[in-house]
């Protein structure tokens, strides 16, 4: 239980379970790399969000590379991934996925299974925060849900803090890549 | 044996309030529906658009049990769980906005039986027969007076009343059966709607019959601050229509200048083409405060609930005009009209006058006497800078701005003197100003952005009313054919991601020969981009209701009258029978009507209500990224789901795969995302391949346009047979619906839920 209060007050929480708050990168890496079945949903602010010139979707796509990640891209950042040379595994809406995902039975985006791990990137925050509450009451029993925004997200199961600096988020991004580099 | 007799009274009594004996249609199986009477249809809407539930909140808070926790299967105090708490929310946003609607046609039929009595004719023109589609297919009641409008919305008043009832404590314990009850709430909305725009039309002899209305200068710029300025604000038109009159009698109306924001000033320019529009909602607050208005008249909905604290900030005075809207106000309805005059204009008093024509008179009297007193000046440049310069970056007004903008940026840029960035924010400001309460160093943030805030002024077409029953002739063929790809119909509020998202759509669709309806804020802030010559889509697109036409309706309540046309397209041109023929007429548009609602900024429970009442018609409705947070979604899984329909000339149940619409109630994250999903939300089985390959063409395109090329990865679930394929993509389809291993099916001629549930209506009524 964390009193973390996310950055934009739309997410303030009135419940009592909240996420668990997470600041290393290693400890991040290990949740993913001891998923069976993670998946990565990208939003359309990775093609308009940039740490020191490099677009976000750099990073969720060096993520997804270095932890073998399938992709779901939501709203229109597949265009930006093709662009860069990435087909994702699977295209729906955010609340399309998420309706999906709370399905016990659904075979999942390669069709093997749901995932046990959903980790939720680029999402207009409060949208992204009402995605998290879908999962978090409906689908507690089957996956749980990460973060990789620059924000605590109190719906998700593992969220970052609210970093104040860019520059806080950048080295966690490029700490976690590094880590699943290890792992993997 | 004396339940059956009580019911049987019943229904006698039903019978006498819709007239039955009146023979223009035979009555159908459902005239003034109860709870349980259309459950059997939501069911079957439900089984395939299942609800989605996003909890805004773990907890439920509404008895002294609570609070409880509902997270992890926990159920509170009561039994309810997390799903049936999320539906019973969602009744009680539709319970409040339909009984906004009903409460303003309740009123206005009140001022205007007063004024015209009850037996005033309803005559909606030469071009409109069908004059209520709505009242009419719901109680079975084909309204001639004013008088037979009190009836209507009798009824309505009652479902309310037992809807409200299922929500107490220990009531409903089934969230399906809470979802019916918001579905039955929001049908009621739009027969409410309906209600009060007939009245206001036949009672305000607002325009009827007719596509050509005039265009209205809109935006701030567009008011004469040189005069003294009276604005009102909200939804009825008792209020503004009264003042016009008291104007121009007193022959003041060149003297005084009237505007108006929100639906009032929709409702206003219906009455009185000088009459100016301000904007949207979301220009509120900004407007108030730049202190042009001189004297603000409220009426009901949507209007700022500190009005008097906001007026005394730059000494405007208020008059609460209906009794919904009070402000704790002293009310001065009795009092001598010199004396209130006197005190609003000394005293800097505000007071409720609910006497309309008294109010317009002192309102009139009081910004006379004012006007000449007071200031009205926007910001300079170097105020602005000064101000924005005490920012220190602490982030506060981005953390509570409901559109999660950055306004520290925005300030700095100020107060460096660079404007064009803080301009494009400005588009995205929704006006709430919770920004200036929220800022430790006190800048007036909305105050500021009056440096940045266009100047620019725009012309939007008034509102018409009904769409004509000679449109619907023109246009039912190549709808339901659909050689024209679809009727799209934007409405709501002004809660979107940017103010040009809603011209862009309307643009993008209008330009592609879609008929394009639009009501309330979004017919405003459609009107507010200029594109090629500086035209807005009201100055590029003609007004009729056809291929690449522009339609403003009205405002909120007008709203009905989009309804209505997708109602009309069932009885005028496939004709069936509508009278008490809710399900049939709903089974028609939701299969072989190509309509889809956008309520790209809705915001109201209001809006949750008029998109509701849509789904239980058959109208998929499309809502901004904000929407996710009216906490419930009706969505189906396209690979998962049963898309079995019957098709009633062959009846035998077919399995179309075919997820058409795909989803009735729908979150777009973006304005690209939706540019995709509206035309394949105007997909029906029923479509000839004509039409299904003009309809892919826009799809596939559009897909193109705002996904990045390549094909959309389930065109193949809408491809029927090599004829559906648009002439342009023909090759690439081809190709790629071979490497799918894509098998070819039979369209299906007549689709229809019929058949495929529990339900009175036989096969043969749908079969015309």
């Amino acid at each position: 239980m964390s009193a973390m209060i996310p950055f934009h007050r739309v997410n303030v929480l009135t419940g009592i379970k909240s996420a668990r708050l997470i600041e290393d990168a290693a400890e991040y890496a290990n949740l993913i790399q001891k998923a069976k079945r993670p998946l990565w949903v990208l939003g359309p602010l990775l093609s308009e969000w940039a740490l020191d010139g490099k677009l976000l979707i750099e990073y969720a796509l060096e993520i997804a590379k270095a932890a073998n990640i399938p992709i779901c891209a939501t709203a229109h950042v597949k265009g930006k991934m093709v662009e860069l040379g990435v087909k994702p595994d699977s295209v729906y809406d955010a609340v399309e996925i998420v309706n999906a995902l709370k399905d016990p039975d659904w075979r999942g985006v390669k069709k093997e299974g749901n995932h046990d791990l959903v980790i939720f990137f680029g999402i207009r925050s409060d949208l992204e925060e009402q995605c998290l509450s879908v999962l978090k009451h409906f689908a507690f029993n089957h996956l749980k849900t990460m973060t990789l925004d620059k924000y605590y997200f109190p719906h998700a199961n593992y969220s970052l803090p609210n970093f104040r600096k860019d520059e806080q988020w950048k080295a966690f991004l490029e700490d976690l890549i590094s880590e699943l580099k290890k792992g993997g | 044996m004396a339940e059956v007799k009580a019911l049987t009274k019943k229904q006698e009594e039903v019978r006498q309030l819709i007239k039955a004996e009146i023979p223009w249609e035979p009555v159908g199986p459902t005239p003034m529906p109860e709870i349980p009477d259309l459950r059997s249809w939501d069911m079957r809407l439900l089984k395939t658009y299942k609800p989605w539930y996003a909890p805004f909140c773990d907890l439920c808070c509404l008895c002294t049990y609570g609070k409880c926790d509902l997270t992890q299967g926990r159920r509170g105090a009561c039994g309810l769980d997390i799903a049936t708490q999320q539906a019973r929310i969602i009744l009680l946003a539709c319970l409040m906005g339909c009984s906004a609607h009903a409460g303003h046609a309740g009123h206005i039929l009140e001022f205007l039986i007063e004024k015209h009595g009850p037996d005033k004719k309803i005559d909606m023109g030469t071009f409109i027969e069908l004059e209520a589609p709505n009242i009419r297919t719901v109680t079975g009641l084909k309204p001639e007076t004013l008088g037979d409008l009190k009836t209507v919305i009798e009824y309505v008043y009652k479902e309310i009343t037992y809807l409200l009832d299922s929500t107490h404590f220990g009531q409903e314990g089934s969230y399906l059966d809470y979802e019916s009850k918001a579905l039955h709430a929001s049908m009621l909305d739009h027969v409410g709607m309906e209600v009060a725009d007939i009245a206001q039309i036949v009672g305000f002899d607002f325009p009827t019959s007719v596509a050509n209305t005039p265009m209205i200068d809109m935006g701030w710029e567009a008011v004469d601050k040189s005069k003294p300025v009276i604005l009102l604000v909200g939804h009825n038109p008792a209020t503004s229509c009264t003042l016009i009159d008291y104007l121009r009698e007193n022959n003041l109306y060149d003297k005084v200048e009237v505007a108006g924001i929100c639906c009032t000033a929709l409702e206003t320019t219906r009455y009185s083409d000088r009459a100016k529009i301000v904007g949207p909602l979301s220009r509120q607050l900004f407007f108030i405060r730049s202190g042009i208005a001189d004297v603000i008249m409220t009426d009901e909905q949507c209007i700022r609930t500190d009005m008097p604290i906001e007026a005394d900030k730059v000494s405007s005075r208020v008059i609460a005009c209906l009794d919904k809207v009070m402000y704790g106000l002293e009310d001065a309805t009795d009092w001598d009209t010199e004396e209130i005059v006197k005190q609003m204009v000394e005293d800097k008093k505000h007071f409720a006058i609910l006497d309309p024509e008294k109010a317009a008179e002192v309102a009139a009297q009081v910004a006379l006497k004012i006007s000449p007193r007071r200031k009205k000046e926007w910001i300079s440049e170097e105020e602005a800078k000064e101000l924005a310069g005490k920012c220190t970056q602490c982030d506060m007004c981005e953390r509570v701005c409901p559109n999660l903008l950055g306004l520290g940026k925005a300030m700095k840029d100020i107060s460096e003197g660079n404007f064009d960035e803080p301009q494009k924010l400005f588009n995205k400001c929704i006006g709430c100003g919770k920004c200036d309460q929220e800022c430790p160093q006190h800048i007036p943030i909305l105050r500021v952005m009056q440096v940045v805030a266009s100047k620019e002024t725009w012309r939007i077409r008034a509102g018409r009313g009904a769409i004509m029953d000679t449109e619907i002739r023109n246009v039912g063929a190549p709808l339901t054919l659909g050689t024209i790809p679809g009727v799209l119909a934007f409405v709501g509020c002004s809660n979107y991601p940017d103010i040009d998202d809603v011209a862009d759509m309307v643009y993008e669709f209008a330009k592609r020969k879609y008929i394009v309806v639009l009501t309330g804020c979004a017919a405003m802030v459609a009107g507010m981009k200029k594109f090629q010559d500086g035209k807005t889509v009201y100055e590029l697109f003609p007004p009729d209701f056809d291929a690449g036409g522009v339609v403003n309706v009205g405002s909120c309540v007008s709203n009905a009258h989009i309804t209505g046309a997708a109602i009309k397209i069932a009885n005028i041109f496939a004709a069936l029978p509508l009278r008490a023929n809710y399900e049939v007429m709903a089974d028609y548009v939701l299969n072989r009507v190509g309509a889809c609602g956008v309520a790209w900024g809705a915001m109201s429970q209001k809006a949750a209500s008029i998109g509701t009442g849509c789904n239980r018609l058959g109208v998929p409705v499309v809502l901004g990224p904000h929407s996710s947070k009216y906490r419930r979604l009706y969505l189906s899984r396209k690979e998962e789901d049963d898309w079995r329909v019957m098709d009633a000339r062959k009846r035998e149940i077919v399995d179309t795969g075919e997820p058409s619409p795909e989803h009735i109630a729908y979150v777009a994250e973006t304005k690209e995302k939706a540019m995709v999903m509206i035309p394949k939300l105007c997909i029906r089985k029923n479509d000839t391949p004509q039409g299904r390959s003009i309809k892919l063409n826009h799809y596939i395109s559009l897909y193109r346009k705002y996904m990045g090329g390549g094909l959309p990865e389930d065109l193949h679930l809408f491809v029927r047979r090599d004829a559906d394929i648009p002439l342009v993509y023909k090759k690439e389809v081809r190709i790629h619906l071979k490497e799918i291993g894509w098998q070819p099916k039979e369209p299906v001629g007549l689709p229809t839920f019929i058949g495929t549930y529990p339900t009175k209506v036989p096969l043969e009524a749908v079969i015309h």
